[in-house]
């Protein structure tokens, strides 16, 4: 190595993306290192969603050999409509995602995170945690290191994982101060419940588990509840969007409890004890709040760069973060190679992403976030359908009304037909 | 379902949320100035999920707004939605903040 240069590359960030670059690099011999601004890899970080198998794999094969990497594999899907005093429920059974690698499996991550950044110090790489970075150490206009208090790192490469607040990406000037409606807000709470207790609530045995993506009654406010099950917590959570709040003067704590006290939710946590109360910031603009991905010297992965997505039946943060880690980590071995670290070099790591399933699948629903903004999904459609169903159900002594008939009075009475229209057809395109 | 609703205070539920606080280094402040010339929306009230800015009451109060950063969960939500800039956010020194443990 170069006198210059501390190390090869230097990592800011020990999440899934910061992680997966490090153990990536690693194995291959470079000498890297991950400043973590956290007590430890995921102190940070909350999880609401899945991680994908068949991702985790790719980075660290068979890992569910390891008990410690994952909480319980996903076999059902619950997609729950909610309105005051009522919910219909769509479960899906796929015991076919019994099968390893598996579909998707529910993590914590101050247990994930840490678990990859060992998998990435047994490799050979380093991990500071307490460490925060503030600033970089620039030559010209190339990034050659990074500054944490007084002291200065010097690395021929560096790799933004910072997550979603992007200060750092501000500030090498790849990115522009946020947008409010490109982000939202995710609360959660988890919840402690013996094992046995899960396995009969949920119907479940071993490691399956399920998830439960839950909308409606937040108040009109667009997002929507997440539910999941781990080995032995229950993780319970709402996103909402987080630029509507104040437009509706609503406190996002509020909506929550609210949420929390409806039926359906209080079933799902009943006997459970709350264990941590946690939030996070989540990127949602997907495509359009995409960062510069490289720099001279520099390159941006995961939420940092805005590889996450809100999709209504897809939510990505922590796959595309694994990914882009990953892909990044096999870039810096190129750029590395060429011994060249300016943009025309670093732009490698784009080229690459560009074919990855990540990227795509921003392009694919880049519609999505902005379709996922109307609030009718939220408040109007869910109440909707529940409003049918208890009209179909509901006994009162009179002759019934024929299914279909009773099913279009129903909906045309309550629905502007035209705005409906315009969601179905934005809903087709978008999604 | 028989159990009754109930409410959980943001004070008692963050009880259970591990911080440390950095009593040297406020990693967040607010102009209040700005937010008495221009904010008229607070959407940093409405958006903290830790409850952690409040309107203020009386008339000597600097602005509309007072923060408290003892239960700051470092969401950023704060710094993304104020729109006139008033938020000067940072994240806490290395080993500060908050330390989750099951999320």
């Amino acid at each position: 190595m170069s006198e210059e240069y501390d190390f090869d590359v230097a990592i800011v960030g020990a999440g899934p993306a910061g992680c997966a670059a490090a153990l990536v690099l690693a194995q291959a011999g470079i000498e890297v290192v991950v400043l973590e601004r956290g007590q430890y890899p995921g102190a940070k970080n909350v999880s609401g969603a899945a991680i994908y198998g068949p991702v985790l794999n790719n980075l660290v094969p068979n890992y569910w050999e390891d008990k410690e990497s994952f909480e319980r594999h996903l076999t059902t899907k619950k997609i729950t409509m909610m309105s005051e005093a009522r919910s219909m429920t769509i479960d899906v059974d796929l015991r076919d995602f019994n099968q390893t690698p598996y579909n998707g499996i529910t993590v914590l991550r101050p247990k994930f995170d840490r678990w990859l950044s060992e998998k990435a110090e047994a490799a050979g790489a380093m991990i500071l945690p307490d460490t925060m970075v503030e600033d970089f150490v620039w030559k010209d206009k190339q990034i050659v290191g990074v500054k944490s208090g007084e002291e200065e790192l010097r690395a021929k490469l560096v790799i933004i994982a910072e997550g979603t607040n992007r200060i750092l990406t501000e500030k090498a000037k790849l990115a522009k101060h946020p947008h409010a409606h490109h982000y939202a807000v995710a609360m959660k709470e988890t919840y402690e419940l013996p094992k046995k207790q899960i396995e009969e609530r949920f119907h479940v045995t071993g490691t399956e588990g399920i998830s439960n993506e839950i909308l409606g009654h937040s108040r009109g406010i667009p997002g929507g509840g997440f539910f999941y099950t781990n080995e032995n917590t229950l993780s319970f959570g709402l996103i909402l969007n987080a630029k509507s709040l104040a437009e509706k003067k609503l406190k996002a704590t509020e909506v929550f409890e609210d949420f929390k006290n409806h039926s359906y939710i209080r079933k799902l946590l009943k006997d459970a004890k709350m264990i941590e109360y946690s939030a996070h910031m989540i990127p949602k603009g997907g495509f359009k709040n995409l960062s510069k991905l490289y720099g001279n010297g520099v390159i941006v992965v995961g939420d940092a760069a805005g590889m996450a997505l809100n999709a209504g039946l897809y939510m990505e943060g922590m796959n595309f973060a694994l990914e882009s880690g990953r892909i990044a980590g096999e870039a810096a071995k190129k750029i590395l190679e060429s011994n060249n670290y300016t943009k025309k070099s670093t732009k490698i790591y784009k080229n690459e992403l560009k074919k990855s399933f990540a990227y795509q699948d921003l392009k694919t629903f880049k519609r999505a976030a902005k379709f996922l903004e109307n609030e009718r999904i939220f408040a109007h459609y869910p109440e909707l359908i529940n409003g049918l169903f208890y009209r179909l159900l509901k006994n009162n002594g009179k002759p019934r009304e024929k299914i279909t008939r009773a099913a279009i009075k129903h909906i045309i009475t309550r629905t502007k037909i035209l705005k409906a229209i315009k969601d179905v057809i934005g809903g087709l395109t978008s999604l | 379902m028989s159990d009754a609703k109930k409410v959980m205070t943001i004070d008692e539920k963050l009880d259970l949320t591990k911080i440390t606080t950095d009593h040297n280094y406020e990693h967040i402040t607010i102009n209040p100035a700005i937010c008495k010339a221009k904010c008229t929306t607070h959407d940093c009230v409405y958006g903290c999920p830790a409850d952690c800015y409040k309107f203020t009451e009386g008339e000597d109060a600097e602005g509309p707004v007072s923060y408290d950063s003892v239960a700051c969960l470092e969401c950023g939500v704060c710094r993304v939605v104020c729109p006139h800039g008033s938020v000067d956010w940072h994240n806490p020194k290395g080993g500060f903040g908050v330390e989750f443990k099951h999320s």
